[in-house]
C-alpha cells in the first residue's frame, strides 16, 4: 500500500508540475465550457427568427406578437394558419415556435367579463437544449405579464405554456445548451487525460529505461497501474468539480453533480488509463505515442457524442460510436447529471467498466518491464 | 581469494534468426572488486549486464549471484543489488531529494530527511537538492542515478556505461565516486567502452567482442600477456622525425592523440639498448625521449585489430 501511495504522490507531483498536464486537466475543460457557453448562451446582437402561428380571430393575438416584436429580439415569421404547427416544426427543423390559439381574444374577454378562474394559454414549442428556447420563453413571459397588467391589473390571465419538443427532457428544469454540453466536456477531459497522458507516459518510461529501474525495486506492475488509476481519478474529480462550478457560476447551469457522476468518472479514468497502457505497449517513443493517441482519441471524441448528438450522425457512424467507450461515458454522465435517470446511467457505467476490465487484463498481461 | 559474488557459466543470449548477442561467456567477480566489462558498442556488454540484473532472460547458461541462481528467484536478491541502467535520465520534474525519498519507498525502506541529505552529500548533490532534476548537468544526473542505485545499500552495484557522453570533468568526478563506493566494500560491475576508465578503475577486466570474452585479467596482467612491446616516445618529433625514422627502416608511427609524438615499439627487451642508441644518435629534433609500457588501448588494438573511439571500432 505504501508503494502505491508513494508512486501516486510522486507521479502526481510530476504531472502537476508539467504545464501541459495541468493545462489539459484543469484549464482546458474550463476554457471549453467558457468558450462554448459564450457561443451558445447568446450575448450576440443578431435577432432570433421566431416562427409564430396566430389563429386568433380577435386583436389580442396580434397585440401579443406586436409586443414581442417591439422587444427587438425577434424577427417574427408567420406560420400559415392552414398548417399543423407540429408538422411545420418538423418540416422546418425549428428549435422554437409560438402558437396563439383560435379563441385567444374571446377567452380573455370571457375571463374579464365573468371573472373565470384559470388562464388563457399561449403555447411555446421548443428544444430546451437550445439557448433560443430560453430566450423566447423569457421574452414571452415578460410580454404576457405586461398585457396582464394592462388588462386587469395584477391578476394574470395570459399564460405562456412551454412544450418540450426534445423527448429526452422532462420539462421540469430549464436546461440550457451548456447543461447538455457539460457531460461531454467532462467525458472528453477524462479521455484526453487518461488515454493521451498514459500512452505517452508508457512510451517515455520505456525510452528512458524507467521500467527497467522500476523492475529492480519492490513495486509490482499492478501496483504501478493502480497508482496511475488513483491519480487520474482524483485529478478528474477535481476537473469535474471545477468545470461544474465555473459553468454554474457563469452560465447558471442546471445540471447536477451526482454521486454516480463521480463513480462514472472513476470508472472512466480506470478504462482510459488501461487503454492508454495497452496502446503504450506497442509505442516506442513519446512522439509515436502522441500520434497514435491522437489517431484513436480524436475520432472517438467526435463520434461519441461529445460535441454533437449521436442522432445527427449517419447510421453507420452511430454503429461505430456504439463500440467506443467514450460514448457510454458521455451517455452515463448525461443520464445522471442532466436527465437524472440513474438506471440508464448505471447501465452505461457497467458497459464502461466491462470495457475497462478487458483493457486492464490485456495491459497487465502484455505490458513487460523487462526486455525479451 | 575473496568470496565470489558473481559466477557466470557458459552464458548465451541468441536472437532469431542468428544473432549471438552473448556467446557462451564465463567469468567470476570477487567481493569488493571493481569488475569492468570492456568492449565496443554491440559487443554484448549491456545484454550481459541486463541478464545479471534480472531484466533479460538468457538463452542458456547459469548465473549465480551471492550463491543464488538468478533464473530461479531474483526477488530475494533485489535488496542486495543496485542498478544504474545505460543512458540513465532522472525523473525530470522531481527534485533530487524527492527522487531519493520516492526510490527508498519503492524498496519499502523508511528514510529520514537527514539520511536523504547524507545520500545526496555522498554523491555531491546536496547543494542541488531542491532544483528539478531536468536542470542538472549530465554528470549530476548520473550522480543522482548512482545515488538512487545506492538507496538500498547494495552489496553489488551494476553501472552500465556510467560516464558515456560526459565531459572529462564529469568523468573524473564519477571515477572518484566509484572508487569511494568500492572503498566502502561494495562490489562494482562496470561496463564501459572507455579503455582508460577500465584501466584506472578496474581490478579485473573482461574484454568482450562480438558476444565473446576475448581476454580477461587485471589491467597489468592483460598488458603483460597481450602487450607486444615497450614503446619509446620521441616527444615532439612530429612527422619530420617519423619520416627520418622510416628512411632508416625503423618501425614507428605518430601518436594518435596529438600527432606530435613519434612512437617506436620495441618488441624484444634485448633490442632496447641498441634501439635507444640508434634513436639518440639520429638527427631528429625532439623535446624529450622516454619509454612507456603499453596500455589497455594497445592491448585492445592487438587483440581486435582496430582501435575503439567512443565505443565505435575504427576501421
Amino acid at each position: 500500500m505504501n508503494r502505491i501511495i508513494s508512486d501516486t504522490i510522486n507521479f502526481g507531483k510530476q504531472y502537476m508540475r508539467s504545464r501541459i498536464g495541468m493545462f489539459f486537466a484543469l484549464v482546458f475543460p474550463v476554457l471549453i465550457i467558457l468558450v462554448f457557453g459564450a457561443i451558445f448562451m447568446g450575448g450576440g446582437t443578431s435577432k432570433i427568427t421566431l416562427h409564430a402561428q396566430n389563429l386568433d380571430e380577435g386583436s389580442q393575438g396580434d397585440a401579443f406578437l406586436n409586443a414581442l416584436n417591439s422587444t427587438t429580439l425577434f424577427d417574427i415569421v408567420e406560420i400559415p394558419s392552414n398548417e399543423s404547427i407540429e408538422q411545420y416544426i418538423n418540416n422546418n427543423s425549428l428549435t422554437v415556435a409560438i402558437f396563439i390559439p383560435k379563441n385567444f381574444t374571446f377567452d380573455i374577454g370571457e375571463h374579464l367579463l365573468f371573472n373565470e378562474p384559470g388562464t388563457v394559454d399561449i403555447i411555446i414549442y421548443g428544444d430546451p437544449s437550445k439557448s433560443t428556447y430560453g430566450t423566447v420563453i423569457g421574452a414571452a413571459e415578460a410580454v404576457a405579464e405586461g398585457m396582464n397588467f394592462r388588462l386587469i391589473g395584477k391578476i394574470p390571465i395570459i399564460n405562456t405554456v412551454p412544450i418540450n419538443i426534445n423527448p429526452g427532457d422532462d420539462g421540469e428544469t430549464q436546461f440550457n445548451y451548456i447543461d447538455f454540453y457539460l457531460p461531454g466536456i467532462v467525458g472528453f477531459t477524462v479521455m484526453t487525460n487518461s488515454l493521451f497522458a498514459m500512452t505517452s507516459t508508457c512510451a517515455e518510461y520505456r525510452q528512458r529505461n524507467y521500467y527497467k529501474l522500476l523492475a529492480t525495486t519492490n513495486i509490482k506492475k499492478w501496483e504501478w497501474l493502480v497508482s496511475k488509476f488513483i491519480f487520474y481519478t482524483l485529478l478528474l474529480w477535481l476537473a469535474l468539480v471545477l468545470t461544474y462550478f465555473v459553468g454554474r457560476a457563469v452560465f447558471d447551469m442546471q445540471a447536477q453533480l451526482t454521486p454516480i457522476a463521480f463513480v462514472i468518472i472513476a470508472v472512466g479514468a480506470f478504462t482510459f488509463t488501461a487503454m492508454g497502457m495497452l496502446v503504450g505497449i506497442v509505442v516506442k517513443d513519446p512522439e509515436g505515442a502522441s500520434a497514435i493517441a491522437n489517431a484513436i482519441g480524436f475520432p472517438m471524441m467526435f463520434l461519441s457524442g461529445t460535441f454533437f448528438p449521436l442522432e445527427m450522425m449517419p447510421d453507420y457512424l452511430q454503429i461505430v460510436a456504439g463500440v467506443m467507450p467514450l460514448t457510454y461515458l458521455n451517455n452515463g454522465l448525461r443520464d445522471t447529471m442532466v436527465y437524472f435517470n440513474d438506471g440508464n446511467a448505471l447501465i452505461n457505467l457497467a458497459i464502461v467498466f466491462i470495457i475497462g476490465i478487458v483493457f486492464f487484463i490485456l495491459a497487465s498481461k502484455f505490458m513487460s518491464w523487462k526486455e525479451k | 581469494m575473496s568470496e565470489t559474488v558473481v559466477e557466470v557459466r557458459d552464458l548465451s543470449k541468441y536472437y532469431p534468426p542468428d544473432v549471438k548477442a552473448v556467446d557462451g561467456i564465463s567469468f567470476t567477480i570477487g567481493a569488493g572488486q571493481i569488475f569492468s566489462m570492456l568492449g565496443p558498442n554491440g559487443a554484448g556488454k549491456t545484454t550481459t549486464v541486463e541478464i545479471l540484473e534480472g531484466l533479460r532472460n538468457p538463452t542458456s547458461g547459469e548465473v549465480m549471484i551471492f550463491g543464488q541462481n538468478i533464473l530461479k528467484d531474483y526477488s530475494k536478491l533485489r535488496k542486495r543489488v543496485g542498478i544504474l541502467p545505460q543512458n540513465f535520465e532522472p525523473f525530470d520534474l522531481l527534485k533530487p531529494w524527492e527522487a531519493i525519498q520516492y526510490w527508498t519507498q519503492l524498496y519499502d525502506i523508511r528514510i529520514t530527511k537527514k539520511e536523504i541529505n547524507r545520500a545526496l552529500e555522498r554523491v555531491g548533490l546536496f547543494e542541488r537538492r531542491n532544483i528539478h532534476s531536468k536542470k542538472l548537468s549530465g554528470g549530476e544526473k548520473r550522480k543522482l542515478g548512482i545515488a538512487l542505485s545506492l538507496v538500498n545499500n547494495p552489496e553489488l552495484l551494476f553501472l552500465d556505461e556510467p560516464t558515456t557522453g560526459l565531459d572529462p570533468k564529469g568523468r573524473r568526478d564519477l571515477w572518484a565516486l566509484i572508487n569511494e563506493i568500492k572503498e566502502k566494500g561494495t562490489t562494482v560491475f562496470l561496463t564501459t567502452h572507455y579503455l582508460d576508465e577500465a584501466e584506472r578503475l578496474a581490478d579485473d577486466v573482461s574484454i568482450m567482442h562480438k558476444g565473446k570474452i576475448i581476454a580477461e585479467g587485471s589491467p597489468d596482467n592483460l598488458v603483460e600477456k597481450y602487450g607486444k612491446a615497450t614503446i619509446v616516445v620521441l616527444e615532439g618529433a612530429g612527422s619530420s622525425g617519423l619520416q627520418k625514422l622510416k628512411e632508416k627502416g625503423i618501425d614507428a608511427h605518430l601518436d594518435d592523440a596529438d600527432e606530435r609524438d613519434v612512437l617506436v615499439p620495441v618488441r624484444k627487451h634485448s633490442e632496447m639498448k641498441s634501439m635507444m642508441c640508434t634513436l639518440a644518435s639520429s638527427d631528429i629534433n625532439m623535446a624529450d625521449i622516454y619509454t612507456r609500457r603499453e596500455t589497455l588501448e594497445d592491448v585492445f588494438l592487438n587483440l581486435v585489430g582496430s582501435k575503439m573511439e567512443d565505443g565505435v571500432l575504427k576501421e
